[in-house]
């Protein structure tokens, strides 16, 4: 079944296949004693799709920020089919890397909204033209070329509107299109196909299908065993910084994926599940009655919604991301203006009491934007945990904070090599559970969050939703959370709603048919 | 295109390479405009170990470590210098008029202790201001605080010029000298002799006496400083604030008050030092403030950037300062030139020091089409 064992990586060779790209025994690691990448070797065929797969901290992101020149290796080199061979490159930045050939589409969207998609291209064609490429940059080209390339993939899009009008999965689209437009041998994806609704990712993989056909290959980073095994030709599984296996998709079954890439102890945590509540519920924490919101551009986000959270009770909102569920939760916790319409949390009025007078209320939060409003990066763990416990008083105790912030990492598992390190070297995923970790500790009436497990694989999500789980029948606090993963949605959540568009459909029972909810995301 | 992580050590490279090549371009100017480079690097050689510096030493650690807590929350106070003069108003009020010894038996230390009291509050206000119009009105700090130094020299000269004007200048306009019950100098007096370094002691000896209050003034401030940012809430919100007020507001905090807890302590802490500085050296206000003054207000500000923003390096930076101060005035002393000598030196430390940062920061590509 397995093709090629952990210790013969480079095996493949023997089958003589075209490799356009060769990482050799990389290493990375971070300051505070991060190691993020030890011995790395991997190839990648022409015309495949490569899934990259592994749990939180296994050093994926890591693996194709490398690749993309955004960080440079310890040690370690990078062969690119170059002029015929295969030759050493020194990938020096990301531009470096797209002039190479290499472009990433990442999971936040890396386009200027404020202007147009030909704009964009053209911004990022430009500046390949300082790097030395011989390319060119009339917008009035640009655009017709767009056109043609978008009608190639079958994307009806006008290449002259603005990106803050486009949806996710349109911007997404122009991530790739971007790619190939400067023609890209290469596509890193990271992570950027997870959360998207079947039908839109279906849409995906005709794109990618079609890419691998024309001579192309991508690198699809994903900790969802599921998309792996369902887009890919072949899976490399990375595990604590070790690659680990390399396997060929259609030989191999997502059981044997998922034992390599936990280990055969941590798959049985995966069996149990999250325990559903039966209770019924009565007071209402969270009351949410005709409420109007705008978004960052002073466009109507959030239209007319309705919506009550009781004590104990999970409330789940579905919906493609830029739904306006972004705007609900900012609203809710005080943290965005109330155009009209009305929130009480726990009998306060949020437009009175603001953002301050909710979090004394004790009101956990997960922001959609962590990198904003979740955490300070330059900060440590334990200051940052500070900041959100430690509200009275001139000095901090800091021996107090110290010792519950080790207590949050070990009970969340958080891979840090102590609460001093600061918040820049962790991480995707051990970011997002200190900010999880401290948020549930902060949640005494009502948590809110998005996309609480966006980050985090198999394990760690379902580690963290029995968490959340916990908080609302154990301790009677409600959660309203929002998130871009149906999956996760139907199976935490006691009420499931909808969000499209502004507006919110439901309530809805967790049992209701996938099929149509899915329908409701969509329409 | 932003670079990517520099590690510490090599920021403190990159500062002391600026330095060195700082005094360089200054030498090459000398050369230029046919002064003697050499006699000019001696002095500023000398400078470096002159027992001077240690008045200007004391007082920029002060002003250095006041700085810090508004440039850890990413507020630009360039208003040290109005800062540190306006809080001189209350202990010239409050010495020659108030109590003046003359006609009052109000205890000495008292006063003192009222005229560094309120010189900080006036301090601490004038910061306040800049910091206002910033929380408020969304209008940026810098140039606000710099237009307020403007603002403060010239009311201050209309004061001296008018109701504070002295009556015992000797026809200069100035206000009075401040009675010596009211100075916390300690005055050694002995003539220096023996060996050029015995006589480097008894100088530096000499010196540290007769500065007692702004040596122990530094010590405090410099201390405060280490417990705010080290154990204090608001130093925690402060750093956060300069890093990123997005979390901070998302956790509740209201950094628009931190903002103006952060100005207001900076200028706190700048007013504290002018009101022990009027009372230590100054001992009066001159006219035309603004030809008179050392400039401790933006010598500060060179002190904090070349400290990279780090407690620990702003002694070492506030000693470098100091003794490119000296050197300044060695330089004019021995003949070499006048005062622009000092504001050329200095000048070209922060032009290459920006220069550098800069280059450290970004790669920097030429393009033309």
């Amino acid at each position: 079944m397995r093709s090629v064992s952990s210790e013969s990586p480079g095996a493949y060779r023997s089958e003589e296949r075209d490799v356009v790209l060769s990482a050799r025994n990389i290493s990375k690691s971070f300051p505070g004693g991060v190691v993020a990448l030890d011995g790395v070797s991997l190839d990648l065929y022409a015309g495949e799709i490569l899934a990259l797969l592994g749990e939180n901290g296994s050093g994926k992101s890591t693996l194709v920020k490398i690749l993309y020149g955004v960080y440079v290796p310890d040690a370690g080199e990078i062969y690119l089919k170059e002029r015929g061979g295969l030759r050493r490159v020194n990938i020096n930045s990301p531009i470096d890397a797209m002039s190479r050939g290499i472009v990433m589409v990442s999971q936040i969207p890396q386009l200027v909204d404020k202007l147009t998609i030909t704009e964009n291209i053209s911004l990022t064609l430009a500046s390949l033209r300082l790097h030395g490429v011989k390319i060119y940059t009339s917008t009035s080209r640009i655009a017709k070329i767009i056109e043609r390339e978008f009608e190639k993939i079958g994307v009806k899009i006008d290449p002259n509107e603005r990106v803050y009008n486009l949806t996710y999965t349109q911007k997404q689209l122009v991530e790739i299109l971007r790619a190939i437009i400067v023609n890209a041998r290469v596509l890193l994806i990271d992570e950027a196909l997870t959360y998207l609704p079947l039908l839109e990712k279906q849409r995906f993989y005709q794109v990618l299908t079609t890419l691998k056909r024309e001579g192309r290959s991508v690198v699809l980073v994903t900790h969802k065993i599921s998309e792996a095994v369902e887009i890919s030709d072949r899976i490399a599984v990375l595990r604590a910084g070790k690659l680990v296996g390399v396997v060929n998709t259609r030989e191999t079954t997502p059981d044997y994926v998922r034992a390599v890439m936990f280990g055969e102890e941590r798959v049985k945590v995966v069996d149990r599940g999250v325990v559903q509540s039966t209770r019924v519920f009565s007071d209402v924490r969270v009351l949410i009655r005709d409420l109007y919101v705008e978004d960052d551009y002073g466009r109507e986000a959030v239209r007319g919604v309705n919506l009550a959270v009781h004590a104990g009770e999970v409330v789940g909102i579905a919906g493609v991301t830029g739904n306006g569920q972004r705007e609900l939760l900012e609203a809710v916790v005080g943290l965005r203006e109330i155009k009209s319409g009305e929130v009480y949390v726990d009998g306060i009025n949020v437009k009175r009491a603001g953002i301050r007078g909710v979090r004394e209320l004790g009101v956990g939060f997960v922001p959609d934007r962590l990198l904003e409003q979740g955490v300070s990066l330059e900060e440590s763990i334990v200051e940052n945990i500070a900041v959100a416990i430690a509200k009275r008083g001139l000095s901090i105790p800091w021996r107090l904070i110290e010792k519950l912030s080790s207590d949050l990492v070990n009970a969340f598992q958080i891979v840090v090599p102590g609460v001093k390190t600061p918040i820049k070297h962790l991480s995707g995923g051990n970011l997002l559970k200190v900010v999880i970790a401290r948020e549930l500790e902060n949640a005494k009436r009502a948590f809110v969050a998005y996309n609480p497990t966006r980050t985090l694989d198999e394990v760690s999500a379902i580690h963290v939703r029995r968490r959340i789980r916990e908080k609302a029948t154990n301790e009677g606090v409600a959660v309203l959370l929002a998130s871009e993963d149906l999956d996760e949605i139907l199976v935490i959540s006691d009420t499931v709603y909808v969000m499209n568009s502004g507006r919110l459909y439901g309530p809805l029972s967790p049992q209701t048919p996938r099929e149509e909810i899915e329908k409701l995301m969509v329409m | 295109m932003k670079r990517k992580i520099t590690s510490p050590r090599q920021a403190y490279l990159y500062t002391l390479l600026s330095l060195l090549l700082g005094i360089a371009v200054y030498l090459v100017i000398v050369a230029l405009s046919g002064g003697d480079p050499l006699n000019v690097a001696v002095n500023i050689a000398k400078s470096f170990i002159s027992p001077s510096i240690v008045k200007d030493f004391f007082i920029l650690t002060a002003i250095g470590c006041a700085l810090l807590i508004s440039f850890r929350a990413a507020l630009w106070n360039i208003g040290g210098e109005g800062q540190f003069y306006m809080a001189m108003l209350p202990g010239v009020f409050l010495t020659l008029f108030a109590f003046n010894p003359q006609y009052s038996q109000a205890p000495p230390p008292l006063v003192v202790l009222l005229a560094i009291t309120l010189g900080s509050v006036m301090g601490a206000l004038w910061a306040l201001l800049a910091a206002l119009f910033r929380a408020y009105l969304g209008v940026d700090e810098t140039p606000v605080t710099l237009v307020l130094n403007y603002i403060a020299y010239y009311t201050i000269n209309y004061l001296v010029y008018g109701p504070l004007k002295g009556r015992y200048t000797y026809g200069y306009l100035r206000t009075d000298e401040i009675p010596e019950v009211y100075r916390l100098n300690i005055r050694v007096h002995t003539t220096p002799r023996g060996t050029p370094l015995e006589a480097g002691l008894q100088h530096l000896i000499v010196q540290l006496a007769y500065y007692i209050a702004l040596l122990v003034l530094a010590v405090l401030i410099y201390v405060f400083t280490w417990w705010f940012f080290k154990y204090s809430r608001l130093g925690l919100y402060i750093k956060i604030h300069g890093s990123n007020p997005g979390y901070l507001q998302a956790q509740g905090v209201n950094t628009k008050h931190v903002s103006l807890l952060a100005m207001a302590i900076s200028g706190a802490l700048i007013g504290l030092t002018g009101s022990v500085y009027l009372l230590t050296e100054l001992g009066r206000i001159p006219y035309e403030l603004e030809r008179q003054t050392a400039g401790y207000g933006y010598l500060a500000v060179l002190v904090a950037w070349l400290s990279l923003l780090d407690l620990k390096m702003i002694p070492i930076s506030a000693y470098v300062v100091s003794s490119l101060r000296n050197a300044g005035i060695a330089v004019q002393v021995a003949g070499l030139g006048g005062v622009e000598q000092t504001y050329l030196l200095i000048g070209s430390i922060l032009l290459t020091y920006s220069v550098m940062r800069f280059l450290a920061d970004y790669e920097v590509r030429v393009a033309w089409k």
